[in-house]
């Protein structure tokens, strides 16, 4: 039975104990689901093969993500982690000698469709990179740059989603007298949470984080962490990342890489605690990497 | 107790102290000829400078610069809009479009010989080049638009290399993130990569007007002289009037005010350029507020 045909009956008042209520188990919260008429997986990875030249990256790549949920991509470095990231938006697609085999969709439709428009595929796919990446622009003309290029408000409105952006990553009372400064003498942290206000305005639905955190403090990395779980169950998560702690602090579920294959995924706590690979094994516990 | 430094350190030292005398004194050959340069023009325009010479025009060796500074005027806003254009989208196509195709040779190799070669060329050699073809050969006379042709095709091999360079080095977090967001090439162009790169081309487009009013040998062989002051008319002026030529022809006339106008000529083109230097100047510090430097 899918969702849509169970009968909506008052729930009993339940205790919420930790962590958002799921959809799958409150039938109103999943008849009152805008996504409730979409595919469940919003995106899917069918046998993936890439190559750059003669080199072959990726291979065969096989993965559905849960709409709504983080997933973490861990794996030791060249493993391929970032190649496969960025051919979800296909950020790979100019890079020399670029070719690939089998598929990747978004809400069952391939990402390499001819009717699909690269510039809207990449507004629902979102990304944040390694190191923040702030146009060299106002701190409030940054968080409204891809609004402005995909023309989704203007005039005063602009200023309503600067607004309401920063106040989403908590950084509107450490910038609301400065909008017009430069965003390169804000922290490297306060950066990065721009660059995030930056790739939520544009509505994403789908984010790609490639270490987001990696060059950021202690502190900004959890208040970077706390936000990319306060941002689910709206946006779908990907994350790249090599702190192992962070993959099982955040995420729902994990993908091993290894050598450019998927050796293993799965629920997190199954991945971390009691992995199927010996490979899985070695690298969680720290004795690989 | 401190312990003596260690040989490799004194070493290390001296080299140090080496090192930065021989920048001072590098410093000191670029500052130097300039500032002779610039004291040597002055002191001998200052003293006999007449404000008219502004505004009368050249009779025969005497008179005033009136035609000449008008003509290096126009020159200069011919070239900015001709060179300017041709030469940053020269230079936008061979950094942005021209990109490694899929069998690794790069498009715009045509493109770049043919700017290569045309940088390669004696200015005087480009000049007889217009006096043939387009003087001569069009029956256009010596003329504005000869001019304009020959000094543009100077310059815009160093706006666009210089364009190209300043785009090549934007940092690729900026292409990448206006990528991302599902900005279109174009757009991010416009809007994120020319911005960061305006310093670049803006010192390109000074130095080519720099060079376009300092040229003498192709405008010789394409403008001529006149007394006349200069009109719009494009082709078959019989002359046109520009401030090197009093720099170069009047200083070899006999007549102290024959020499007077040619130093009077060299304090105003250095009065351009350094005006030029500075607006350029404004332009890039208020475009750059939120640059990341
Ligand atoms: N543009 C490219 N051209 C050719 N090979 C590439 C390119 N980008 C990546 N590679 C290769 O693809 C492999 C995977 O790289 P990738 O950056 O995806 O690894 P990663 O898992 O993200 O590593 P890290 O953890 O260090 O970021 C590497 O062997 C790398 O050399
Ligand atoms: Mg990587």
């Amino acid at each position: 039975m899918t969702p849509e045909e169970q009968p909506i009956k008052p729930s009993p008042p339940v205790e919420i104990a930790s962590g958002p209520p799921s959809r799958a188990l409150d039938p109103v919260l999943a008849a009152l689901d805008p996504d409730r008429a979409r595919p469940a997986h919003v995106m899917e990875s069918k046998a993936l093969k890439l190559s750059f030249g003669a080199k072959t990256i990726l291979d065969d790549i096989e993965m559905r993500f849960t709409r709504g949920t983080i997933t973490a991509l861990i794996g030791p470095t060249g493993s391929g982690k970032s190649t496969f990231l960025r051919t979800l938006n296909r950020m790979n697609d100019k890079v020399v000698g670029f070719s690939h085999q089998g598929d990747v969709t978004l809400d069952n439709q391939s990402i390499w469709e001819p009717n699909q428009d690269l510039l809207t595929l990449r507004r629902r796919v979102g990304m944040l990179f390694q190191r923040p990446n702030p146009f060299p622009m106002s701190i409030g003309d940054n968080v409204v740059a891809g609004v402005k290029a995909h023309r989704i408000a203007k005039g005063k409105q602009l200023d309503v989603v600067a607004e309401r952006r920063l106040r989403e990553v908590g950084l509107w009372d450490a910038v609301k007298d400065r909008l017009g400064d430069s965003p390169f003498r804000l922290s490297g942290g306060q950066q990065q949470l721009l660059c995030l206000a930056r790739a939520l305005a544009v509505g994403p639905e789908v984010l790609l984080l490639d270490e987001p955190t990696s060059a950021l403090d202690p502190i900004s990395t959890e208040m970077v962490e706390g936000l990319v779980r306060e941002l689910t169950p709206a946006l779908t998560i990907i994350i790249v990342t090599h702190n192992l702690g962070q993959a099982r602090r955040v995420s729902d579920g994990t993908m091993f890489f290894y050598d450019g294959k998927l050796i293993e995924h799965g629920t997190t706590s199954q991945m971390f605690d009691d992995p199927r690979c010996e490979q899985t094994q070695n690298y969680v516990t720290g004795r690989m990497g | 107790m401190v312990a003596a430094p260690l040989p490799r350190t004194r070493h290390r030292r001296a080299f140090d102290i080496l090192f930065r005398l021989g920048t001072y004194v590098a410093l000191l050959l670029v500052i130097g000829p300039a500032a002779w340069i610039l004291i040597g023009v002055v002191a001998r325009a200052v003293p006999h400078w007449q404000w008219k010479v502004l505004t009368t025009p050249t009779h025969g060796t005497s008179g005033g610069l009136e035609n000449a500074i008008i003509g290096t005027l126009v020159l200069m806003a011919g070239v900015f809009i001709i060179a300017g254009t041709i030469g940053v989208f020269a230079g936008i196509h061979l950094a942005e479009l021209a990109r490694p195709r899929r069998n690794g040779k790069e498009s715009g190799g045509l493109l770049r010989t043919a700017s290569d070669v045309l940088s390669g060329f004696p200015s005087i050699v480009l000049g007889y080049v217009g006096y043939v073809a387009l003087v001569v050969g069009l029956h256009w006379g010596f003329s504005l638009l000869p001019a304009l042709i020959i000094l543009s095709i100077m310059v815009i091999p160093y706006i666009a290399k210089s364009t190209e360079s300043a785009l090549r080095q934007v940092p690729t977090g900026y292409r990448e993130g206006a990528e991302a967001l599902g900005m279109s090439t174009g757009y991010s162009l416009r809007k994120v990569v020319l911005k960061s790169a305006l310093p670049g081309i803006v010192t390109g487009l000074l130095l080519a007007l720099a060079i376009a009013c300092g040229e003498t040998a192709p405008l010789i062989y394409t403008a001529g002289w006149t007394d006349a002051v200069p009109n719009l008319q494009l082709t078959g002026s019989h002359g046109f009037a520009y401030l090197t030529y009093p720099i170069f022809t009047f200083y070899n006339q006999p007549g102290q005010q024959a020499h007077d106008l040619a130093y009077d000529a060299a304090l105003i083109l250095v009065v351009i350029v350094l005006i030029l230097l500075v607006t350029s100047r404004i332009i890039v510090a208020r475009t750059q507020r939120h640059a990341d430097r």
